[in-house]
């Protein structure tokens, strides 16, 4: 038996799943973990440490993610406080120096981009705000491409042999996206959105499809019966369409589908874990076809 | 005395202020919010530099008449020993504590964690310490005081215990701070598939349950006898007995412990870790001082270990919604002590009435789950058992207690991550004691910085 726990022990600690010279990236989200792979190619292996039908807001770190940072050479976070719950603590408790913010391994998407809603007041009576602006990029296909590029210069001064590789990578997924970004807008054409959230504002916005209010009453607080009232007061008698993630509640949103007469859709704002670019642009095209007119 | 710890209290807040201030000045282009593009975070949390936040814990506790509590588990009856901030139920209304933390990374090379726990009457450093970040090969390294990674529930303040109190085996095995010391830790995670940390802590020792420090120290009463004998004036006559209580200073570090955790990767909506822990303390030392002049003390070494499992099941739903949290810790403690009962022979000399050696063999379990019910709410239940094993003495004489139990219900309500409600019911049936229902109600809320969750 001794013997026995010995080896297995002796097993755990060489097992050389690693030891294949390319870069180890650790994703925060499905999304993320997507981009990796597509600028990484294979030259990259991209572990995902969270699922897609869970709100990456609302995680704790676990011991999964801490070993998957201390394999990892790069992180690559959405950011903007989105994993705030999880990843400074998993990445405390990885003792892996390459990924601590402020190092080459430390990649969040969300400091490349213009973000939305920045500078709300930093006060949480209005709910769980997030002053540096909403993080969920990850929905809009050309932000998420532009991040793209930073991605690939990232890995590229990590591994310069391969620098070109990332960059026309890069380009690459930027123009799938170019290729698509006319048709989406062009279906996209609802009078308007209420969603449950904020997680597909970029999306909306790229779309030009406006965006009437939520259904829960403040960021992360819960819809009540008097906020749904003065919602249906409010948007009675316009035309719309109702959005919520697979991961929210459905009552408010079927409530509100059944009040305004409106259609509702439970989306996903992930990939499942494997995706690639076609997962992505599935799931985009999902959306289109939930905003494709009223 | 009460202006003396107002002052205290108003420097302390300033140099506070001061620290506070001053980095955000020296940072600002360091802030992910105004620069982008960096490999900085983004968020408000930059601009605050340190992160700072504020804990406050309020109680209300109110126990069936005066119910007993497990008797055997603490040496020296603490004689006048005013512990001003402890983290069990008060009866009636308590502010057990408020909690100061300021966190942030100093350096390139090092991360730094403050908490204070403010009392109505005391502030007290709880943690205090900096982290290496750029320790190569998976190594990493503590030092300061902190509360020690052994086991799963020690390392976790108040505010995080999913109920109000803590298990009973940490408190009566341990103290009621924990294992909580001044120290170093190193640890080392190899690069494996499964999360795999190994520790070692080198600790100052003076943990009250597993490494009680007196060191050299003079046992002293005074006594006066009401009429004058034969002196000129009519002062009453003083004498002083005073003699040394016999313990020797034993140099820092006093205190051992390691660690193991593994935690296999089992999915995404599964997480389980498993913990293996041990230590053994040099010194540990008690005395017990009573007015007639008796003197008993407890002279020895330590010997600790335990095991934990945490399991935690991420259901699908919003705000918790479905969560399911299992976990349960086995504790174990001998203390190989010699046993001395004296008492004055003259003024300066004590004698020996007893003396044994002694060795106590403790240990206790618990096991508690909680899940959530619904968005935002979660009910737990919690089985405590203490002194399975349960060889302890009463003076000279062994005891031989049978286990003493607790059987614990908590409901919470969380309207958000920042706020928390939480309602208890606990029966404790103590061996030989009076058994009773104690009720409590919790308010714990946070200000500030959002703080991450560790496992």
């Amino acid at each position: 038996m001794k013997k026995f726990i010995i080896l297995m022990f002796f097993c755990i600690l060489i097992a050389p799943s690693w030891a294949s010279g390319k870069l180890n990236v650790a994703a925060t989200v499905p999304n993320m973990g997507m981009l990796a792979r597509e600028i990484g190619g294979n030259k990259v292996n991209v572990t995902v440490m969270t699922p897609p039908d869970r709100d990456a807001h609302y995680l704790e770190a676990r011991p999964s993610m801490m070993a998957a940072l201390r394999r990892a050479d790069l992180v690559a976070a959405v950011g903007a406080e989105l994993e705030i719950g999880w990843l400074p603590a998993a990445i405390r408790g990885a003792n892996n120096p390459r990924v601590q913010t402020g190092r080459t391994g430390y990649f969040e998407g969300a400091a490349h981009i213009e973000l939305i809603e920045t500078g709300q007041a930093a006060d949480r009576s209005k709910g769980d705000v997030h002053p540096a602006g909403n993080p969920h990029f990850d929905l809009d296909p050309v932000k998420l491409a532009k991040v793209g590029h930073a991605l690939a210069q990232r890995m590229a001064s990590m591994d310069t042999e391969n620098a070109s590789y990332y960059r026309q990578n890069a380009l690459e997924f930027e123009s799938k996206v170019e290729e698509r970004i006319d048709r989406w807008m062009e279906e996209a054409s609802a009078d308007g959105v209420l969603p449950y959230h904020g997680d597909a504002n970029y999306l909306f916005r790229r779309l030009g499809i406006p965006i009437y209010d939520t259904i829960e009453v403040l960021p992360g607080i819960p819809p009540t019966a008097s906020h749904l009232r003065s919602l249906v007061r409010d948007l009675r008698g316009k035309e719309g369409i109702i959005t919520y993630i697979i991961f929210q509640p459905s009552r408010g949103p079927e409530f509100m589908s059944g009040q305004l007469g409106w259609p509702v859709h439970r989306l996903p704002a992930q990939v499942p874990v494997e995706a690639e670019a076609k997962g992505y642009f599935e799931m985009i095209d999902r959306w289109v076809e939930a905003l494709s007119g009223n | 005395m009460f202006k003396k710890n107002i002052f205290e209290v108003l420097s302390c807040a300033l140099i506070l202020a001061v620290a506070a201030v001053c980095p955000i000045r020296a940072s600002e282009n360091r802030s992910g919010f105004l620069v982008s593009g960096g490999d900085a975070p983004v968020g408000a949390g930059t601009l605050f530099n340190p992160e700072i936040s504020a804990i406050l814990d309020f109680t209300y506790g109110y126990s069936e008449g005066s119910i007993g509590e497990p008797q055997g588990y603490e040496l020296a009856h603490c004689h006048g020993h005013g512990h001003d901030h402890d983290h069990g139920i008060s009866e009636g209304f308590a502010l057990r504590e408020a909690e100061l933390t300021f966190a942030g990374a100093l350096d390139p090379y090092f991360d730094m964690m403050l908490m204070m726990a403010v009392t109505e009457h005391d502030i007290e450093i709880e943690e205090g310490y900096i982290t290496a970040r750029s320790l190569p090969a998976g190594l990493g390294m503590k030092v300061g005081k902190f509360m020690s990674d052994a086991g799963y529930i020690n390392k976790q303040h108040p505010h995080d215990w999913l109920f109000v109190d803590q298990p009973w085996v940490n408190e009566y095995l341990l103290g009621d701070h924990g294992l909580t010391e001044l120290g170093v830790q190193l640890s080392w995670m190899p690069r494996t598939a499964s999360y795999t940390k190994f520790g070692v802590e080198i600790l100052e020792g003076e943990t009250e349950g597993v490494a009680n420090y007196v060191g050299e120290k003079d046992h002293q009463i005074v006594t006066v006898l009401p009429e004058n004998t034969g002196k000129d004036d009519y002062s009453p006559d003083r004498n002083r007995w005073r003699a040394d209580m016999g313990f020797e200073d034993v140099k820092s570090p006093r205190l051992y412990t390691g660690f193991l955790k593994w935690g296999p990767d089992i999915g995404f909506d599964h997480a389980v870790q498993l913990g293996l822990w041990g230590g053994f303390g040099r010194a540990f030392q008690a005395e017990d001082a009573h007015s007639s002049g008796r003197l008993e003390t407890w002279d020895g070494e330590s010997l600790f270990g335990g095991v934990d499992i945490v399991y935690k099941y991420n259901g699908q739903g919003a705000m918790d919604y479905g969560n399911l949290i299992l976990q349960g810790e086995y504790m174990y403690r001998q203390l190989d002590l010699n046993f001395k009962n004296r008492n004055f022979s003259d003024f300066s000399t004590l004698e020996i009435l007893d003396e044994k050696d002694q060795i106590w063999q403790q240990d206790g379990l618990y096991l508690q789950g909680v899940y959530g019910f619904a968005p935002r709410w979660n009910a737990g239940l919690r089985f405590d058992v203490l002194g399975l094993t349960n060889r302890s003495y009463d003076e000279a004489d062994r005891l031989d207690d049978d286990p003493s139990m607790r059987y614990t219900g908590q409901v919470s309500f969380a309207p958000t991550e920042f706020s928390r409600f939480r309602l208890q019911a606990a029966y404790d049936d103590p061996y030989g004691e009076k058994s009773g229902w104690k009720f409590a109600l919790q308010y714990n809320v946070s200000l500030g910085v959002h703080g991450a969750h560790t496992f």
